[in-house]
């Protein structure tokens, strides 16, 4: 079963080999020719003003935390989507539970002032 | 290839979270490294799954990963309140509990 | 993949799951409530609603109550048996009394009483589904369900560094005894091929040999992930620092539900699931027993800090119950589950005082802040001396039966050496028991601190309320839980005889 993954496997031992070979060849015979314009992150464009002490504001993590758990909660329902058919009246009975339980907490999310942009 | 490699790899990944809980001094990172010990037996369940042909072990994963996402959050969440109030944020400069 | 193709829909008894859902109802409503403005439906409204779904859920489970190894719900993932049922009402017994004791805590008012009293209940039912788990899969979730709510209250007091520290403490110390017990559970799983535990009880000695190297590795990783929840030695250094710096009421919570939580899933998993291993893990968990006795007392001698006097003293307790584990018989689980009633209400008796004296004084929880409590109120004094002797073990308290109990268990279960250990323990434990107590009766009035003080816990000090009247629910905690140390002392037939009820709820030992 794993013989149909060999050219894949060639492929990226290739891939690597090449794109590895290539770069360091760059590095030892490319001229190097340094100068303040090149040091610079971009060559086109006006420098950055961010400095890297800049701070995001605290709504920044309030929204991506609310995120990542209402993002990962709907991974409980591919299983239930995945054996539908099985499941029958039942999944759908359960699933409006917790999508309502799901439903209170973006009401006190929402009520609290959380989705404010401040 | 044999399951049993994924569940020496789940090892590998567990105990590399656990050295890093044990060593890190950034709560992030003993964040990131509580996660890997969570995903390393996450690993072993789904290794598990496959060998016994049940799936019973994919599930667990599944639940688990929503548990890892809830702790993060949390941990999140008391780090910010931590940075917000000015306290250091290093788990050995917390001195305030000693004894 | 045909691997998952014959699945059905579970058969779901409702009757039985009543307590949890109106728990999880409970804690939505009260969520909700929180949203709505004004100072009475903070102060008084949203308490109320928590602890009434608590006395719903009581009363749904004495209704439900059935001995004997009852059928599990829901495809096998959870047992409402004896002992689910009469650990779940020793949550919400300590669930009331945290609810009262928090009534004028300050944590309350900055985490927001919605907020406070939802994430309670939300560890309530963690703890019932942890209790009542048949399942490796229910374990974890409750096992969860239990702790994610405990790290935001230890935090909840925003306001205070050590409340924070401790809250973050809790949570990196707590998650790796969870992905420590989950590492163990896949191990456990991998090993059997099964997730229920009656079917992996099946499994050892048919399938898999009972000292086959994946399933010992596991039951051991198990082990000590559940010793991190339950504050046995030595995975229980993270306990004093954060019940010092966790919320006084929220620590009281900790110190009580969380055991009783702990060790109801350790009896289930180890008498139940792993009993035909008792061999192998017996002697591992007497070693743990002893050295969480000893390292317990002696960690509690030198402190001068009363919540951490009682968070080692509650390490050294956890040696006490598991020596109750660690029979694996039938009477093993009786002491243990009488053992955990007797120490709720010891524990809430002492946290109750040491919360009415530490909002009055400036010391807050130091030794000194007890010192002339006789004199000056009495009516502190006498609960946490009862609490003191109790948890001593004297005649005549609940303490001395709870003890008395477990060490006839050891003794039946070819453990005798350590009942004796459990002996040596109570009698190192006087000399800290006996120091609270001198310091009420016999220290004079400690004089007015000069300066600027600075406080080792402020952290549930609310407005200082001179009077101990003007707390009326927390003197009535202490009271009540003092009465009841007392009472079960003297009059133990009764929890006896739920004991013997709950001994029936495992039926392989």
């Amino acid at each position: 079963m794993l013989g149909s993954y060999l050219p894949a496997l060639v492929f990226l031992a290739l891939g690597l080999v090449v794109g590895g070979v290539l770069t360091v060849l760059n590095g030892i015979i490319g001229p190097k020719r340094p100068g303040t314009v090149k040091e610079q992150p971009y060559e086109c464009g006006l420098p950055s003003e961010v400095t890297s002490n800049f701070r995001f504001g605290i709504s920044f993590y309030l929204i991506a935390m609310l995120f990542i758990l209402f993002d990962i909660e709907v991974v409980f329902l591919y299983p239930v989507a995945v054996q539908l058919e099985a499941f029958g009246l039942f999944a759908l009975i359960e699933i409006m539970v917790f999508i309502f339980l799901l439903f209170v907490a973006f009401v006190f999310v929402w009520r609290r002032g959380a989705l404010e942009w401040r | 290839m044999s399951p049993v490699w994924f569940v020496a790899l789940s090892a590998v990944i567990f105990c590399i979270g656990v050295g890093g809980v044990l060593m890190r001094r950034n709560p992030l990172v003993v964040l990131l490294c509580l996660e890997l010990m969570l995903n390393g037996g996450n690993l072993a369940l789904i290794s598990f799954a496959r060998m016994h042909g049940t799936g019973d072990g994919q599930i667990f994963a599944l639940i688990v990963m929503v548990v890892a996402a809830c702790e993060v959050v949390v941990g999140l969440g008391l780090i910010v309140a931590m940075y917000r109030r000015r306290l250091a944020i290093d788990v050995d400069s917390m001195s305030e509990l000693r004894g | 993949m045909s691997l998952i193709a014959q699945v059905q829909a579970p058969t779901v008894d409702f009757r039985g799951l009543s307590p949890l859902i109106a728990l999880v109802v409970g804690a939505n409503v009260v969520l909700l409530a929180g949203l709505l403005r004004g100072a009475g439906v903070q102060r008084v409204l949203v308490p109320l609603l928590a602890a009434v779904t608590l006395i719903v859920a009581g009363a749904l489970s004495v209704a439900i109550w059935e001995t004997g190894d009852v059928e599990p719900l829901v495809q096998s993932a959870l047992a409402m048996d004896t002992l689910t049922l009469s650990m779940s009402l020793l949550f919400y017994l300590a669930g009331l009394a945290t609810i009262a004791l928090s009534l004028r805590s300050s944590a309350v008012g900055e985490a927001g009483a919605g907020e406070y009293y939802t994430l309670l209940l939300a560890s309530i039912s963690g703890m019932v589904v942890l209790a009542a788990a048949e399942n490796l899969i229910t374990l974890f979730v409750g096992l969860e369900l239990l702790s994610i709510p405990l790290y935001v209250l230890c935090g909840s007091a925003v306001r205070e560094r050590a409340s924070l520290e401790s809250g973050l403490k809790y949570l990196v110390i707590g998650s790796v005894g969870s992905a420590t017990v989950l590492y163990g559970l896949a191990l456990i799983y991998g090993a059997t091929g099964q997730t229920d535990l009656g079917r992996i009880a099946a499994a050892i000695g048919e399938q898999v040999e009972v000292g086959d190297p994946l399933l010992l590795t596991g039951i051991a990783l198990t082990a000590s992930g559940l010793a991190f929840k339950a504050s046995v030695a030595p995975f229980h250094q993270w306990t004093p620092d954060v019940y010092q710096g966790a919320p006084t009421p929220i620590t009281a919570f900790m110190a009580v539900a969380t055991k009783t939580a702990a060790f109801a899933v350790f009896l289930r998993l180890f008498d139940a699931a792993l009993s035909t291993n008792q061999v192998e893990w017996g002697p591992a968990l007497a070693a743990l027993a002893l050295a969480t006795i000893l390292i317990g007392n002696v960690g509690a001698i030198g402190q001068r800090s009363l919540k951490r006097l009682l968070a080692w003293s509650g390490v050294a307790q956890a040696g006490y119950l598991l020596a109750g584990v660690v029979v694996g018989t039938r009477l093993g689980l009786q002491a243990t589950a009488f053992y955990l009633a007797t120490y709720l209400v010891m524990n809430m008796a002492a946290f109750a005082v040491v919360i009415a004296s530490e909002r009055v004084s400036e010391r807050g929880d130091d030794i000194s802040s007890v010192e002339g409590l006789g004199a000056r109120s009495p009516v502190l004094a006498w609960p946490l001396t009862i609490a003191m002797l109790g948890l001593a073990g004297f005649p005549a308290t609940a303490g001395f039966m709870g003890k008395f109990y477990l060490i006839d268990a050891a003794v039946d279960g070819q453990y005798a050496w350590l009942g004796v250990t459990i002996v040596v323990g109570s009698m190192i434990s006087l000399v800290y028991y006996l120091r609270v107590v001198a310091a009420m009766w016999m220290a004079p009035d400690a004089p007015p601190l000069a300066g600027p003080v600075r406080r080792m816990s402020p952290a549930s000090g609310g407005s200082p309320e001179a009077d101990p009247r003007a707390q009326p629910e927390t003197v009535a905690v202490a009271l009540v839980c003092a009465a009841l140390t007392i009472a079960i002392g003297i009059f133990p037939s009764p929890l006896f005889d739920l004991a013997v009820q709950v001994g029936t709820s495992i039926s392989g030992i």
